[in-house]
């Protein structure tokens, strides 16, 4: 076991099935000769050369049409999104088409492709840098959604990810890219541990149980699965145990771990940073209501980001999107208090 | 096409390009027919590919497709598949939404495939195609393979970012991708003058400093001889290339608009003089004939074949069971 950075996790993926795999390649805005915007792909253009690291305009559009065109002819294209906020030019050729190929040609073709990029809210990267878009893509049939919290998920999905023969979108969380073992470790034991396995891998559509609890269950994914693990801490020195459930990807979306947990709890909060209407937790609240109705000892509670466009500001970012504080807030909602 | 260079014409696949254009034509006008009465299954969009047939047989006919060659279309789109030998009954059953349809009767019209054949499909969102040919013609160079991606689509496509974000990407790298422009004068109702700045649009691509030409895409020997060349050269030195065929469709954009379109965008004379004047068919029909590479009784016999074969397409669609409800789930995802 090593203790990861959750970047170089990502990076070692990638990387691995680079040299397991010739049909892989990297392809992207500043992805080669200037190594990686977050130096992702340090050492990659040295390694793998210029055909399989591949620099960009800064076409979008381009891109993702190449890595759909290159995997329909059997390649098994990465492309990067500097930042998952910048895949919008190109919801088009996601949605309509890399999401829609396989079944409108009944099945010839298919198209094994990752769209990857950190993702997520903070930072006062204000309102075009810093969102939570995963929804947008997790609506919709033909495309897989992976959003995975901890360094081991980022190598393990992403090694999944990239042997998947589907188009899937790989949402990495910036606020978790340069988090220091050390830290991780301080919230739970074993958060930054990484197998050494090269073939270590992780399965799209299995959430995870982080936290085990009897109290109450906390679902989350991404950064907020970090967030819940800090409220299941602070509601543990008040004596309520919390289970955080880590959803890791929103399509397939694991619903059957999330009810196991809620048949043992009785109660739920969902936590997702993306706006409250139509998002994540309004799914996963709904299918429990739905199948888990009378497993509830009192109503699924949802903690969300506000339903605005990312301020700037300090002060006010940090009243749009949930932390720690909201978490055990609405914890203790959920098992009566006020 | 010089005179001097007639006698140069490969008769035998002439006379199969012009046997494939009358195939092309009758099986459209079938499917019109088959639109306008109604009970075949034809729902949803129908766009025709009458008066273009030159450059889908004229382009695909100078491809090997057995040796990786491809291409990739936009919704005017069953020509391509004809063209690349798919049967025309899946094409027509498809078009009629049955099960034996080229995509299980999933995609339609506008979604035509033949994987086997390097046919990528045809796809319904304007300029959509246009990036997944980049890939196309990447995957050909990444794997060091002398072949061509060829991509079709229209006027309108021109004007939508997909396409200029791809053309730069294409001559930066590099990618055999031969975009084929069919100019046919129209982006839905809306003409090349009330839609393009600039209404030169092989002129439009030169700023990528792309290889670049305009010629007549009726003519079918223009367009194979040119094409045929063309594509010798990228194979020897792969690099984009840029070809505008000037053409005309006969038809309305979908069958939807057959009788509006002479109302508010175009009118029945200059639809009429174009099927006097500039006919693919006619066209070859004359050449072939003064260059004796085919006969009048070949002609009354190619045609009265195609419209056979059209009408069996439909007869094979019309027995085609409908796609069964448990298809309803499949192929959303690859295993």
């Amino acid at each position: 076991m090593a203790k990861l950075r959750y970047i170089d996790a990502l990076a070692l993926a990638l990387r691995e099935e680079m040299r397991r795999d010739p049909d892989v390649f990297l392809v992207g805005e500043e992805v080669a000769q200037y190594q990686g915007t977050l130096e992702l792909s340090k050492g990659f253009l040295e390694e793998f050369g210029p055909r399989r690291v591949i620099d960009t305009p800064i076409s979008e559009v381009g891109i993702i049409g190449l890595g759909i065109g290159s995997a329909m002819a059997g390649l098994r294209p990465v492309c990067e999104m500097m930042r998952m906020d910048f895949a919008t030019p190109a919801y088009d050729q996601i949605v309509q088409h890399a999401a829609k190929i396989r079944y409108m040609f009944g099945g010839q073709f298919q198209v094994p492709m990752v769209i990857r990029g950190p993702s997520g809210v903070g930072l006062q990267l204000s309102a075009q840098h810093s969102q939570a878009i995963e929804v947008l893509f997790a609506h919709v049939p033909g495309l897989k959604v992976a959003v995975p919290a901890t360094p081991a998920d980022a190598k393990g999905m992403l090694l999944t990810a990239i042997r998947d023969n589907n188009p899937v979108m790989f949402l990495e969380s910036l606020r978790m890219y340069f988090m220091k073992p050390d830290d991780l470790e301080a919230i739970q034991p074993g958060l930054s541990e990484v197998p050494d396995d090269p073939d270590f891998s992780v399965p799209l559509g299995q959430a995870n149980v982080l936290r085990e609890g009897k109290d109450v269950t906390i679902v989350a994914y991404s950064w907020m699965t970090i967030q819940a693990l800090k409220a299941a801490n602070v509601l543990a020195k008040e004596g309520i145990f919390a289970e955080v459930i880590d959803l890791r990807s929103l399509l397939p979306l694991d619903m059957n771990t999330v009810l196991a947990s809620i048949k043992k709890t009785h109660r739920a909060v969902v936590v997702q940073e993306q706006w409250p209407l139509y998002g994540c937790a309004a799914e996963v609240s709904a299918q429990i209501s739905e199948r888990a109705f009378y497993d509830l000892d009192s109503p699924v509670l949802r903690v969300t980001g506000a339903f605005v466009p990312m301020p700037y500001a300090k002060n006010l970012e940090n009243l749009a999107f949930p932390t720690e504080v909201d978490i055990v807030a609405a914890a203790k909602r959920a098992l009566g208090g006020k | 096409m010089a005179k001097g260079q007639k006698a140069a014409l490969d008769a035998a696949k002439y006379r199969r390009f012009y046997e494939q254009m009358v195939h092309i034509r009758e099986f459209e006008e079938e499917c019109l027919r088959a639109f306008q009465r109604g009970g075949h299954g034809i729902g949803g969009y129908l766009h025709l590919y009458s008066g273009e047939e030159a450059i889908a047989v004229g382009i695909i006919g100078a491809l090997d497709l057995a040796a990786g060659d491809c291409l990739i279309g936009h919704y005017r789109d069953h020509a391509y598949a004809l063209a690349v030998g798919s049967p025309p009954g899946p094409v027509m059953a498809e078009i009629c939404g049955k099960y034996d349809g080229c995509s299980k009767g999933k995609g339609g019209s506008m979604h035509i495939c033949d994987a086997e054949r390097g046919f990528y499909g045809g796809y319904g969102i304007v300029g959509g195609n246009v990036p997944i040919a980049l890939g196309l013609g990447f995957a050909l160079k990444y794997r060091a393979q002398a072949g061509v991606a060829v991509c079709f689509f229209g006027d309108g496509s021109m004007n939508q970012g997909a396409f200029h974000e791809t053309l730069n990407m294409a001559q930066l790298y590099k990618v055999p991708v031969l975009f084929v422009l069919e100019n046919n004068g129209y982006a839905m109702g809306t003409s090349i003058e009330r839609s393009h700045a600039n209404t030169d649009l092989t002129d439009r691509v030169s700023s990528f400093a792309m290889n670049r030409k305009k010629i007549d895409g009726q003519s079918i020997v223009t367009v194979h001889e040119e094409v045929s060349q063309i594509i010798a050269d990228m194979k020897k030195n792969p690099a984009p290339f840029f070809l505008e065929c000037d053409t005309y469709r006969f038809h309305g954009h979908g069958a939807a608009d057959e009788a509006k379109q002479t109302v508010v965008y175009r009118t029945r004379a200059e639809i009429e003089a174009a099927k006097a004047n500039r006919d693919p068919i006619a066209i070859a029909a004359e050449l072939l004939l003064e260059a004796k590479i085919i006969t009048d009784e070949d002609i009354v016999r190619f045609h009265d074949e195609a419209v056979i074969a059209a009408k069996a397409a439909v007869k094979f669609s019309d027995d085609s069971p409908v796609p069964p409800a448990d298809e309803l789930l499949k192929d959303v995802y690859a295993l």
